[in-house]
């Protein structure tokens, strides 16, 4: 496959791999050639005719299109000749004859492959004096796309995409021949988790997002590479703005990790940044309400509240969406503040708001994988949360490694949504309702043939809260003796890996819900958490945060949990502050600025740097590069060190890949039959989504899953009931998903609603008499 | 001039219900799947078809017995039968399908032994309800007899037949947009390469997909032999064909032939002339995709190579008689609306070339026709064939596309005036 | 369900002729026909579940065939071929008359739902044009009168099983080649008469 051969274009001799297409062997060369249904990541189809070329064959020359023809030894190739021009200009007359040629109202005039194609290679006037196709304008065909389908040229781009990578072929062609269009099914819209990068990938303005439209002309653009962390996976992106907003998040084609792939939530998740309800000055609680201060008389009422309280505990509350320079800040601010109390390395105070924290497995004995080895595994092993709502593009990785061969094994309950990929799913004879591994590993005969000896790739973590740690070292323990293991552990969200890169000891809810100790004095700082919503540990959480004796948010939003701050800190957010982040991989990414902090924020590392000096602690910085600068010197790989300066060369676009010592401690819980499985779904009630009012929507259907025995056991045989658990009363939408073992619920955490539910107590569920409102917001 | 019956015969000779098991076998059927299945080895098989030299009746004529050659390694292989037979002007597989459908199994038999197949289709064009019921009848008495099923003619070998219906779409007929109706999709026809489903085809396996009439023919070869049938015919065009005729003419129908008579001959010979003695002012020599020829090139020979030598093809050798007064601009507009209305789609010269085409005809025949409507006409379809050569260049994935070229490049080569006569006079001024 | 339990084990027989399920796709959309006179959205939804392909892709490939009817059909499905053979052989006048006589133009259907028009592309009947299908049985030689005849005779007597041989005898004049013995299955609906979707004799 990789053997270099020679091939000719345009009477230059090119050197290629053999096998690669010809458009991308010429395109390696310098020498473009146009194409609409051509994209590097989707099966070639051939379909548009536009990349047409000469090659010679023993018959003479022939046209044939460079998109779908392999390169052989010795090709000889035309891109130039009359014929080729000719032709090219006849498609393109063929594709306008029916396209509206509405430009001045299209969002994609601009930045339109179409456009841009009918300007080089295009015909001067249109000969089609008959009447267009017409259709309807756009049509909405989910909550976030919109379809055109008058200027649809019908490349198939979206429709492969939505097949082949994403696996929810939800948008098709209907008819045939010239009656083609590109539509969903009445009842059944275009709701996938990665809808949006068909928008993206449409050669022209057929497919556009609601949230972009008419918002914006590309050439008021300005834009910036970026690191997506929605979550672990960090992806690459474009941040696209216009006078200070917002406006766009594209994919960028990162070779190792999204491969230019977004999940809607990536891609959709930034209204929030310019929402009116965002925090934009400090806020003191007096009473019940809040009122606006000054930063100075913020610190100032900090430091004397630490000094009025005499050597409180200082504890940290900490989330995914800081970056690492700001992780390692908060670790030198909370080393200094602890300084008299907390010296031991048990006694951290720094917890990680993550219900499925665990120790995880970083020890040396243990490879870290990459995304790469996932396409060069034999078999590929999950049991994790549900990744697919957790890690969406990871799931994009795990199917295109499938579809390339790969063997995947699934050990069940979380994982359902990726079933029907799998070669092997280990569901209820194997995983106990309490996420047991019932069975010896070796003792799975299809699971011992298809990694004994063979590369293995495993993302593991806990799937569920209740779940210990020991049954999933079994299995880690019983693939790292018998296959070549390469390991991801699955913690799935935003910047996770840079937080445990960067503050040297972490602890999970469990601990921070157990060690509160009321009788003693208790600072709390929650830095871009909401656990009193989203946490199996949410009761306890507020319980703690009402009871400490100070309580400082840094957020950007009012929210559950900030709510119950004395002191709220308006923080910045993506596109608005500079750092790196750490993925899965351990690979570190650059997130870049491009937008102003508005109003008085100002990013984490600012307020508490201002907090140390104030209580006269000497450490300065004046900008993030200064912290990168330092935290740098703890990764093992000294050549390589994932600065500012290395990573914003255009070749770590890719990022650099470096290791740092981590260290966890969290406990199992000790109860652990739960009847109700809480899991965390892609959308939901999070401040930031439901302050994007063009995603808001999506987060807001109540459901619960089982399978059909134990509908049955609970007598519900409609669609629609209630979720009751001693006052509380949900009504939701009953899916049945039998793959799921007996007696066991899920429901999602994420949602309104549910945040008052505790998984551990008994609850009931009902039909529904009639359809009750099911969505909240 | 007279028919010479290889595929008929037993439909001829008993006319009344020759496509009855009982019927077929009294008449020496099924003794060639018998004889074949004893005393042959798969290889002699393949051998014959291959001296038989006989060339696939789908259209395309490729050597039958090369492609069985090209059939890959594989554990799972299939045959599919192509009786999707939607050309116009063609209906010779609907009287194989529906007056002798044990023929065609048998050669299915046979076939399926020679390429060790145990897994065949035969998929019937959705509007042809009654040939595919006389098939699936067929195909039922041919289990009940334990000529398909398990363990046929005490073989020790076994083949599954199932007759498919497609639902309406010409291009289904093209192997690879077959093979993906069969599949349950789109019938959108497959990127080549792979040339042949032989190396990659139904389900990605090794698939033969051949004609009703090329696989009827293989029980005459083997009951007799490859050089008996090699001996009938000409050099290049061996055995019998049967070619359908319709047109203007006195007694159109089905009639089977050994190649090499000339066009002229056949015409008068089987159609009885023209109806009310008419002259033929043009014809297509093999089905709605092959240029057409005049009245004046009638003597024309009736092989594949002839035909092709002449700027044409034999195609599904479908002969449709054009007489004097014939409106040919509305004949070509004919044909181009129906592959506009039968392009699959996929390729935009098709999709949009073959459309335009048709509305530009429309214009024309209407006398809405403006004065470079002939040069648009010719530009148009030289976007889709470029160069307006034959056999056709593409711009295409398959060549529906550019048949659709086919009668309006035949109707400027040789009836230009009446194009013209329809436009405004001012084009005749500016040609002068 | 809107299939009922005959239906789908119908359905799941065909569908274990093929070493793929998805191959039963078309098998399956002419149960739906058969059943509806068309591809309605709940078969859609059946057939998907049974297949386990998504919706929007039973429709797709329900849409690319003219034979799966995307509305209502009446109760005769009228097809007058256009083809080549056809349209030089006076089509378009056997054409205007069944347009006359039902009022309709291609691809509509009467408020009675007795008849539905359309045009059609060669259906191999090119010797005996200009030819004509009813519910897919077709009549070769059929005269723009007899065309008429065809349409009164459907309307008035209501035939409940469409038999090819009856409506060439009564219809239809010179034909493709003979066709032999008499043949008495037909249709009963607008799917074709095929044993695996149902013939005129198991409707
Ligand atoms: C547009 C198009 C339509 C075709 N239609 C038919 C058809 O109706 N019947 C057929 O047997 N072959 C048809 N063919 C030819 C087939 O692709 C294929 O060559 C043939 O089935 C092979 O069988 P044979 O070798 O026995 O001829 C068609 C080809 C094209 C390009
Ligand atoms: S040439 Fe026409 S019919 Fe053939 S593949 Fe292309 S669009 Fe489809
Ligand atoms: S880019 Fe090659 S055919 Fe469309």
């Amino acid at each position: 496959m990789s053997e270099e051969i020679k091939f000719t274009v345009n009477g230059t001799e090119l050197e290629a791999k053999s096998g690669e297409l010809l458009i991308e062997a010429c395109e390696n060369s310098g020498i473009h050639i146009p194409r609409f249904c051509w994209h590097k990541r989707l099966e070639p189809v051939g379909m548009c005719r536009m990349c047409l070329v000469e090659v010679e064959t023993p018959r003479g020359k022939a046209l044939v299109p460079s998109c779908t023809t392999e390169i052989t030894e010795d090709l000889v190739v035309d891109t130039e000749s009359e014929v080729v021009k000719k032709a090219q200009e006849g498609i393109l007359e063929f594709l306008l004859i029916n396209h509206p040629l509405d430009c001045p109202v299209c969002d994609k005039a601009g930045e339109c492959p179409l456009q841009d194609q009918t300007m080089a290679y295009g015909p001067g006037e249109s000969r089609f004096v008959e009447e267009k196709r017409h259709f309807e304008k756009p049509i909405p065909i989910s909550e976030i796309i919109l379809l055109d389908r008058e200027r649809c040229i019908l490349c198939a781009r979206c429709t492969r995409f939505s097949d082949e990578i994403s696996g929810d072929p939800l948008i098709e062609f209907i008819q045939r021949g010239n009656k083609t269009e590109v539509n969903t099914f009445p009842n059944e819209p275009f709701r996938s988790y990665f809808s949006g990068n068909t928008v993206q990938i449409c050669p022209v303005g057929a497919l556009t997002s609601t949230s972009y439209r008419f918002k914006a002309r590309p050439w008021d653009l300005k834009s910036i590479s970026s690191t997506c962390n929605c979550c672990s996976v960090g992806c690459s992106i474009e941040l696209n703005t216009s006078q200070n907003k917002m406006l766009r998040i594209l994919g960028e084609d990162n070779e190792f990790t999204n491969q230019g792939w977004l999940s809607d939530k990536g891609r959709y998740n930034f209204d929030y940044l310019h929402s009116e309800n965002r925090v934009l000055n400090i806020l003191e609680k007096n009473d019940d309400s809040f009122n606006e201060i000054s930063t100075s008389e913020a610190i100032k009422k900090i430091t004397s509240k630490v000094k009025e309280l005499k050597n409180p505990n200082i504890k940290f509350l900490i989330g995914s969406h800081s970056t690492n320079e700001e992780y390692f800040v908060i670790n030198q601010i909370s080393n200094h503040l602890n300084k008299d109390k907390f010296l031991s390395k048990e006694k951290s105070n720094v917890y990680f708001c993550d219900d499925l924290l665990s120790r995880g497995y970083f020890e040396e004995k243990y490879t870290q994988a990459t995304f790469e080895d996932l396409d060069k595994s034999e078999t590929i092993v999950l049991w994790s949360e549900d990744i697919k709502d957790n890690l969406p593009v990871l799931y994009l990785r795990i199917k295109k490694a499938v579809r390339n061969g790969a063997k995947l094994i699934v050990f069940g309950h979380t994982n359902t949504a990726i079933a029907g990929l799998a070669d092997f799913y280990f569901g209820k004879d194997v995983v106990s309702n309490n996420f047991d591994l019932m069975l010896n590993p070796a003792e799975l005969k299809d699971f011992k043939n298809n990694v004994e000896g063979k590369r293995v790739t495993a993302i593991v973590g806990k799937a569920a809260v209740s779940q210990k740690k020991e049954s999933l070292d079994k299995l880690v323990d019983y693939l790292n003796e018998i296959s070549e293991l390469k390991l991801f552990n699955s913690f799935s969200k935003g910047n996770t890996f840079g937080a445990l890169q960067n503050i040297h000891e972490i602890k999970g809810l469990n601990e921070f819900s157990t060690e509160f100790d009321n009788e003693e004095k208790n600072i709390v700082f929650t830095i871009g958490v909401n656990p009193v919503n989203s946490s199996y540990f949410g009761k306890a959480i507020k319980e703690n945060l009402i009871a400490a004796d100070y309580v400082i948010s840094l957020d950007l939003f009012i929210n559950d949990t900030t709510e119950l701050a004395d002191l709220i800190l308006p923080t910045t957010s993506l596109g608005e502050k500079e750092g790196t982040i750490t993925n899965m991989e351990m690979r570190v990414m650059k997130q870049n600025k491009i937008l102003p902090a508005p109003g008085s924020t100002l990013s984490e590392w600012e307020y508490l740097i201002g907090i140390l000096n104030a209580m006269g602690i000497n450490i300065e910085y004046k900008n993030e590069i200064e912290i990168n600068a330092d935290l740098v010197r703890d990764y093992s790989d000294k050549e390589s060190l994932p600065t500012f300066d290395n990573l914003n060369k255009p070749s770590n676009l890719y990022g650099v890949i470096n290791t740092k010592p981590i260290n966890i401690t969290t406990k199992d819980l000790k109860k652990q039959d739960f009847p109700l499985l809480m899991v965390r779904r892609l959308y939901g009630d999070s401040s930031t989504q439901i302050n994007s009012p063009s995603i808001s929507m999506l987060g807001s259907e109540r459901f619960i899953e089982l399978n059909s025995s134990t509908a049955e056991k609970y007598g519900i045989s409609s669609k629609v009931g209630n979720f009751i658990q001693g006052s509380n009363s949900i009504s939701i939408k009953i899916d049945i998903n039998n793959l799921l073992p007996d007696d066991l619920v899920i429901a999602p955490i994420n949602r309104r609603g549910f945040e008052n539910i505790d998984p551990s107590k008994d609850f009931e569920i009902t039909e529904a008499r009639n359809r009750e409102e099911l969505s909240v917001n | 001039m007279k028919e010479t019956l290889l595929l008929t015969k037993h439909m001829r000779e008993n006319p009344e219900n020759s496509h009855l098991i009982e019927v077929y076998e009294k008449n020496n059927g099924y003794s060639a799947a018998k004889k074949a299945l004893k005393e042959n080895n798969p290889g002699e098989i393949i051998e014959e078809i291959k001296t038989s030299n006989i060339r696939g009746r789908g259209g395309a004529g490729f050597p039958t017995g090369v492609k069985w050659g090209f059939l890959a390694e594989d554990e799972e292989r299939y045959l599919v039968i192509n009786a999707d037979e939607s050309e116009p002007g063609t209906f010779k597989d609907r009287i194989l399908l529906e007056r002798d459908p044990h023929q065609l199994i048998e050669g299915v038999i046979i076939t399926c032994f020679a390429s060790n197949i145990s897994k065949a289709f035969i998929y019937v064009r959705g509007e042809y309800a009654k040939p595919a019921r006389r098939v699936q009848d067929a195909v039922e008495q041919a289990y009940e007899k334990g000529y398909l099923g398990k363990n046929i003619f005490d073989s020790g070998k076994d083949l599954e037949v199932v007759v498919h219906l497609g639902a309406g779409a010409y291009i289904c007929g093209e192997e690879t947009a077959l093979l993906n109706s069969l599949e349950g999709r789109r019938g959108e026809p497959r990127l080549k390469p792979p040339y042949f489903p032989a190396v990659k085809g139904l389900y990605n396996k090794p698939t033969l997909v051949n004609n009703v009439e090329t696989i009827s023919s293989v029980p005459w070869i083997i009951n007799n032999s490859g050089k008996d049938y090699a001996n009938l015919g000409v050099e290049g065009s061996t055995g019998t064909r049967i070619f359908s005729l319709s047109g203007h003419v006195n007694t159109p129908g089905n009639f089977e032939i050994e190649m090499g008579c000339s066009f002229g001959e056949f015409i008068d010979t089987f159609g009885k002339g023209i109806r009310e003695n008419k002259s033929v002012k043009a014809y297509i020599p093999g089905g709605a995709s092959a240029p057409w020829f005049t009245g004046e090139q009638l003597d024309i020979k009736m092989t594949i190579d002839d035909v092709a030598d002449a700027g044409s093809m034999l195609g599904s050798g479908a002969v449709v008689v054009m007489d004097e007064d014939t409106n040919l601009v509305l004949a070509a507009k004919s044909i181009v609306s129906f592959f506009a209305h039968e392009s699959c789609g996929q390729c935009t010269p098709c999709r949009e070339g073959t459309t335009w085409l048709e509305m530009i005809l429309d214009r024309i025949a209407s006398g809405r026709g403006r004065a470079s409507d002939i040069d648009l006409l010719l530009d148009v379809c030289d976007n889709i064939s470029p160069g307006l050569t034959w056999p056709p260049k593409m711009t295409t994935i398959c060549p529906l596309g550019p048949s659709a070229v086919s009668p309006i490049t035949s109707l400027m080569h040789s009836f230009r005036e009446e194009v013209e006569s329809l436009l405004p006079r001012k084009v005749l001024i500016n040609n002068e | 369900m809107t299939w009922d339990s005959k239906l789908i084990k119908k359905a799941e027989e065909i569908i274990k002729l093929y070493p793929q399920k998805r191959s039963a796709l078309g098998p399956l959309l002419y149960l739906a026909q058969n059943k509806e006179g068309y591809i309605d959205d709940d078969s859609v939804v059946e057939i998907s579940n049974l297949l386990g392909i998504t919706e929007v892709q039973v429709r797709s490939v329900a849409s690319f065939y003219t034979m799966y009817k995307q509305e209502p059909t009446g109760k005769y499905l009228l097809s007058v071929c256009k083809s080549i053979s056809c349209e030089i052989n006076n089509s378009k006048e056997v054409i205007g008359g069944i347009k006359e006589f039902t009022g309709l133009s291609s691809n509509e259907t009467d408020p009675e739902k007795t008849f539905t028009f359309e045009e059609v592309e060669c259906i191999g009947a090119c010797g005996g044009a200009p030819a004509v299908q009813v519910n897919y049985e077709t009549i070769e030689g059929v005269t723009p009168e007899k065309a008429l005849d065809l349409c009164k005779y459907l309307k008035e007597e209501e035939p409940k099983v469409i038999v090819a041989d009856d409506l060439q005898e009564k219809f239809g004049g010179i034909k493709s080649f003979e066709w032999a013995i008499e043949d008495n299955s037909g249709t009963s609906t607008t799917a074709p008469g095929f044993q695996i979707i149902g013939t005129a004799e198991e409707n």
